[in-house]
């Protein structure tokens, strides 16, 4: 048995197939890549090489890429402050007794599986200045709705928000369903002690749930972050970096300069900045979030 | 928590509150769905006259209208093809990768899994213009191909990191008697271990199943004819705020979504089993 399980020829059997896919249309692409970000380049004519001028214009002329940076950014942080707090405050209430608490729960993460275009549509007509919900329902007490995906007025305006709350409402469901798995896996003996030491209800989160469940912050946290930095479907489907590029994200930025406007050199240099933001989030909250160990 | 359930009367109130919140966020969860399966159902007149009305009859030609002039029909079959080719052979491959990383003796195992793992880390971005640039010289583009061997990639970091922590948990006994009975390895992979491993293919079926089928950016830049475009990228183009024929709008969207909650209502209990075993050895 062992003889057969070092068998060179059989691990290459096995893994094979996968390692080529992965280095044909990840690994190598992403090199090739790296080296287009050096260059300009339609695609038709012969690339020109021209240094780090890519980014030397991204930086000091490309105003968008400021604007799309910021909203980037501003993506990440709302993301994480109100999917975290959100999906850990219905994690902590339904992993008590509540009744119907699978009801719930599978509510909260139906909108996890549909299709981000599709959720994306369908809120862009709910924020319809005409025909949608909500202006329906403020022109019935008497106020005139703004045009919610319009409006771009602002540092941080109207239609980021809105799309932050969509973005919000779609991915609760799965931080939730991260921490019910984390908070099911303390032991209740825990508790029990706790209880008959006289602690109350909130001190058992704050010094019991909390605590025990970190590691599963530096994931999540980790995962919204990178989430909100690919963030494409949403913003194509309900503004479409629109109006005048006030709501284009990074993602979206890279999709219209590479694939609309054929600048591949350019749109490689863009990506190298996604991918570089990625990387950096991802180090920083390792660093952030500190993981005790504990013994159970 | 049972403990807690003892002092009921002092939390009578507070319990009140908690399931009047937990009510208001299942309406606004729930709402914005049901007002779409409604819209779908009106005339573009009672769209306009009112958000909360019901049709006065329903509109099935919405649904007939978005599913042949809409092309929606065309797209829903290429998603098929596009979703059905990728669960078959990203499933065949990813349980032989994790099996030769959680079971297999080579030095590098370690290393191949934090490689797959990476692709989950850093944006598919990254990759998508010389895979772009590529495709289009073998003459790829706008084929189900290109979409399809992507997809499949896509699938590895998740599926197999699952699929590797289930095979670890399978007892060594089992793939031993059968070689000791005369099987080869191979042989004792799928006569063995497949078909005890049901339960964690299916998990991981529906993770892929799922980025699959909504996956918009890269079906978005690798297609550009209606006869190869799948249901995400059909209905943006079949659907935007500016356009005016609203009834097969909608229709359009429930047709995309419906597939997914279907399978979501059917097997709800056995994706977020599945998610949370992923979740907690991760």
């Amino acid at each position: 048995m062992e003889r057969l399980l070092r068998d060179k020829k059989m691990i290459l059997l096995f893994v094979g197939p996968a390692v080529l896919l992965f280095v044909c249309i990840i690994l190598g692409p992403m090199i090739y890549g790296v080296a287009l970000a050096l260059f300009q380049w339609d695609g038709m004519s012969d690339p020109k090489f021209i240094g780090f001028d890519n980014f030397t214009f991204m930086f000091t002329q490309d105003v968008t890429f400021w604007v799309s940076f910021k909203n980037s950014i501003f993506f990440v942080i709302f993301s994480l402050i109100s999917q975290q707090f959100l999906g850990l405050l219905t994690a902590i209430i339904l992993t008590n007794n509540i009744k119907f608490k699978n009801l719930f729960k599978n509510i909260y993460y139906l909108p996890v599986v549909l299709s981000s275009a599709a959720v994306g549509l369908l809120w862009s007509f709910i924020f319809h200045p005409k025909i949608g919900v909500l202006n329906q329902l403020l022109l019935a007490i008497g106020v005139e709705g703004p045009k919610w995906l319009s409006e771009i007025s602002g540092f941080l305006p109207l239609p980021l928000w809105c799309i932050g709350i969509v973005a919000a409402w779609q991915y609760m469901g799965s931080t939730m369903m991260l921490y019910m798995a984390a908070i099911q896996g303390i032991p209740e003996s825990l508790y029990e002690a706790a209880y008959i030491d006289g602690a109350s209800r909130i001190k058992c989160i704050r010094y019991i749930t909390l605590p025990l469940i970190t590691p599963m912050v530096k994931i999540s946290t980790v995962l919204s972050c990178i989430g909100s930095l690919k963030f494409f479907d949403l913003i194509y489907t309900m503004t479409n970096g629109g109006p005048a590029h006030a709501t284009e994200v990074l993602a979206s930025h890279l999709y219209t300069r590479s694939f609309t406007q054929w600048e591949y050199g350019y749109g490689s240099a863009l990506a190298i900045i996604l991918v570089v933001l990625c990387l950096l989030f991802t180090f920083v909250l390792n660093k952030l979030v500190k993981v005790e160990n504990y013994e159970m | 928590m049972a403990s807690y359930e003892k002092n009921k009367s002092k939390f009578k109130v507070s319990k009140l509150i908690i399931y009047i919140v937990l009510t208001i966020f299942a309406v606004i969860y729930l709402y914005p769905l049901i007002w779409l399966i409604i819209a779908a159902f009106k005339t573009n007149n009672e769209i306009f006259l009112s958000a909360f009305g019901f049709p006065a009859e329903l509109q099935w030609i919405n649904f007939e209208k978005a599913w042949v002039a809409g092309h929606i029909g065309q797209y829903f079959l290429n998603s098929v093809i596009v979703v059905g080719t990728t669960l078959l052979v990203s499933l065949l491959v990813n349980c032989m990768a994790a099996y030769a990383i959680a079971r297999m003796k080579w030095k590098l195992s370690g290393a191949t899994m934090a490689m797959f793992l990476s692709g989950m880390m850093v944006p598919i971005h990254a990759s998508l213009i010389p895979l772009f640039v590529w495709f289009s010289n073998l003459g790829l583009i706008d084929n189900y191909l290109s979409l399809i061997i992507p997809y499949i990639v896509f699938s590895f970091g998740q599926s197999i990191y699952i699929m590797r922590g289930f095979f670890g948990s399978l007892p060594r006994e089992m793939e031993e008697a059968a070689v000791i009975d005369g099987c080869s390895l191979w042989g004792a992979f799928w006569k063995i271990i497949i078909p005890i491993s049901t339960g964690g293919i299916f998990t991981i079926g529906l993770f892929t199943f799922n980025g699959t089928w909504n996956e918009l950016l890269v079906a978005k830049i690798f297609t550009n004819s209606d006869s190869v475009r799948t249901l995400p990228v059909g209905l943006t183009t079949f659907v935007g705020p500016n356009m005016t024929n609203y009834g097969p709008m909608f229709a359009a969207i429930v047709i995309a979504v419906i597939p997914t909650i279907i399978v979501y209502c059917c097997l709800s209990n056995k994706i977020v089993g599945g998610l949370t075993a992923g979740a907690v050895k991760g």
